[in-house]
């Protein structure tokens, strides 16, 4: 078993001017090089949830806090933001707003600088991320000109450029047209093989089923399921208890079942779906 | 196939300062009562198009007409009686002190009468199946109500056409059904509906036709299962068909759909052909 990197200890919160928790008794453990989904309806305490792990909850956003979260056994009320973003990169939603220079090159430079890097470090790291995103070719461009997909891959290289350990993505393709979403998720499922730790917000259940290892559910601030990613996102009847969508090869599955399709396990990608229909089409 | 209700013929459009066309020469025929989701890359025209629909954008050549009438010849305000533009946030769009105030704002505006706009109000709240109070605060409705009260708004200037952008931005899946459920039961009232979003299983449970952006212009227009199985050619626009219709694609290449394709359907075409079998 590998080393726990993230371990929230009975982890509730409370938003200033809020009576209700935004999370409630929440314990996991996540080891390093894990890919772990978070799903949930709007509102379950996803994104709280995110914060919390990075620290900007309850320094920068503040509310009533009970529990801890530890990253890398340092407690992240206590440490500094910018201590344990060298460790947890975050990449949001609106990467737009998280840009703010000329050009891509400077975007993914100016952070390191300011760590008073040495400049063939801030060389090697810049070659580095800038080729993994696939942005070689447009490093002088503007980010105004670039599509969603290209800008959230900047947001992603500016945060990798910090070499953190984890990397958290809330949500950060439910802007992008279904091209720009699976560049993310492949993206996502390379770090993950070179060791990364993998956080995922997710809504998009048919590509977070490619790569996620494991699956947090969640629900009015609370965990209703945490384990094998297989096993939950193939649990067709809870998910849709919860309003969330089973991936469509799935839910075929499910139905064929319901009219006696013999199936071991339900698919949960389009390959595995194929070779499991075919199978029994056969033996039919 | 009825009238037009949206005609665009050889529609240009370049936002100042730019040297490439948002618009190349789009030609394009909405009938009244269809289901239309509209769909692209990031960047494709998508937003360009529409905002030509409701009069904010003016083509810089072509033409585009709504119900017959040219839309450089109308106000936006005109073109508001006709057309009602669905925020994707119902936060975005709500803004009365009461909820009164908030559905009468677009009717005092197109000059209705007090008396028409009471009648419009009690109409679109059972229409929307609000049983509020109308001196309720909009913000203290639940989000649910809100997201109606926001539809019912709209409703209210009886416009003929809706055009729904993005439904899924910030509201999880059960809450994208919810909404478009109601422009669901709109559309089978009448109305022609218009949506924009890049959830392709969304577009699959409601759209009968799916007209697809690529750079500036329209690259497919079709029968919603017809353009999901072309595939290859969608991938170039950015598109990733559902994925049932690559399980079907795979499966039953054969099999003609007649109707788009749902993981249900899928599941009782595959059953059918094997008890044929």
């Amino acid at each position: 078993m590998s080393k726990p990197i993230i371990v929230c200890s009975d982890l509730s919160f409370v938003y200033k001017d809020s009576k209700k928790p935004a999370l409630k008794n929440v314990s996991f453990t996540i080891s390093e090089g894990e890919f772990v989904g978070i799903i949930g309806p709007t509102g379950a305490g996803k994104s709280t949830l995110c914060w919390a792990i990075n620290g900007v909850i309850p320094q920068i956003m503040q509310g009533k806090l009970k529990g801890s979260v530890e990253v890398k056994g340092k407690p992240s009320n206590k440490t500094p933001v910018d201590e344990i973003s060298q460790i947890i990169g975050i990449v949001q939603q609106d990467a737009e707003a998280q840009l703010l220079m000329t050009d891509i090159e400077k975007e993914i430079v100016f952070p390191l600088e300011n760590l008073s890097l040495p400049r063939e470090e801030i060389h090697r790291r810049l070659e580095y991320v800038i080729n993994l995103v696939n942005l070689d070719e447009e490093r002088y461009r503007h980010p105004f000109y670039l599509s969603g997909g290209q800008k959230q891959r900047v947001a992603v290289a500016a945060a990798l450029a910090m070499e953190p350990e984890v990397l958290i993505l809330d949500e950060a393709t439910s802007e992008l047209d279904p091209v720009g979403a699976e560049e993310i998720h492949e993206l996502a499922g390379r770090l993950k093989k070179e060791g990364k730790t993998i956080i995922m917000v997710e809504h998009n259940i048919d590509e977070l089923a490619k790569h996620a290892d494991r699956i947090i559910v969640m629900n009015q601030g609370e965990i209703l399921r945490d384990g094998d990613a297989h096993e939950i996102l193939t649990d067709v009847n809870f998910l849709q208890s919860l309003g969330i969508y089973p991936p469509q090869v799935t839910q075929t599955a499910f139905h064929l079942r319901e009219a006696g399709w013999q199936f071991e396990r339900l698919p949960l990608n389009l390959v595995e779906a194929t070779q499991s229909i075919s199978a029994l089409r056969k033996s039919q | 196939m009825s009238e037009a209700i949206i005609k665009v013929e050889n529609l240009c459009f370049q936002y100042p300062g730019r040297s490439v066309n948002a618009l190349q020469d789009v030609n394009l025929e909405i009938a009244e009562g269809e289901f239309v989701a509209l769909i692209g890359q990031n960047g494709s025209g998508k937003t360009t198009l529409i905002k030509h629909f409701n009069g904010l954008l003016k083509p810089s050549k072509g033409k585009v007409f709504v119900k017959g009438k040219d839309t450089t010849s109308l106000r936006t305000a005109e073109l508001a009686r006709s057309i009602g533009y669905v925020f994707q946030n119902p936060d975005h769009q709500i803004f009365a002190e009461t909820v009164r105030d908030e559905i009468a704002f677009g009717p005092k505006n197109l000059g209705f009468s007090e008396e028409r706009i009471n009648s419009e109000i009690e109409r679109v709240l059972k229409e929307m199946d609000l049983d509020v109070d109308l001196d309720e605060m909009p913000f203290q409705l639940s989000r649910g109500q809100r997201q109606r009260l926001a539809v019912a708004s709209v409703l209210a200037m009886e416009p003929s056409i809706l055009i729904i952008d993005e439904p899924t931005t910030g509201q999880d899946w059960k809450e994208s059904i919810l909404l478009m459920n109601l422009v669901q039961n709109l559309n089978d009232k009448g109305h022609t509906c218009i949506v924009t979003t890049h959830n392709m299983n969304l577009v699959s449970l409601f759209a009968r036709r799916v007209i697809v952006m690529k750079s500036g212009n329209i690259f497919l227009d079709g029968a919603t299962q017809d353009v999901f199985r072309r595939e290859e050619e969608l991938l170039t626009a950015g598109i990733k068909a559902p994925d049932v219709y690559l399980l079907a694609r795979s499966l039953i290449p054969q099999v003609q759909l007649g109707k788009p394709l749902t993981p249900q359907r899928l599941a009782e075409l595959l059953n059918t052909q094997s008890n044929l079998g």
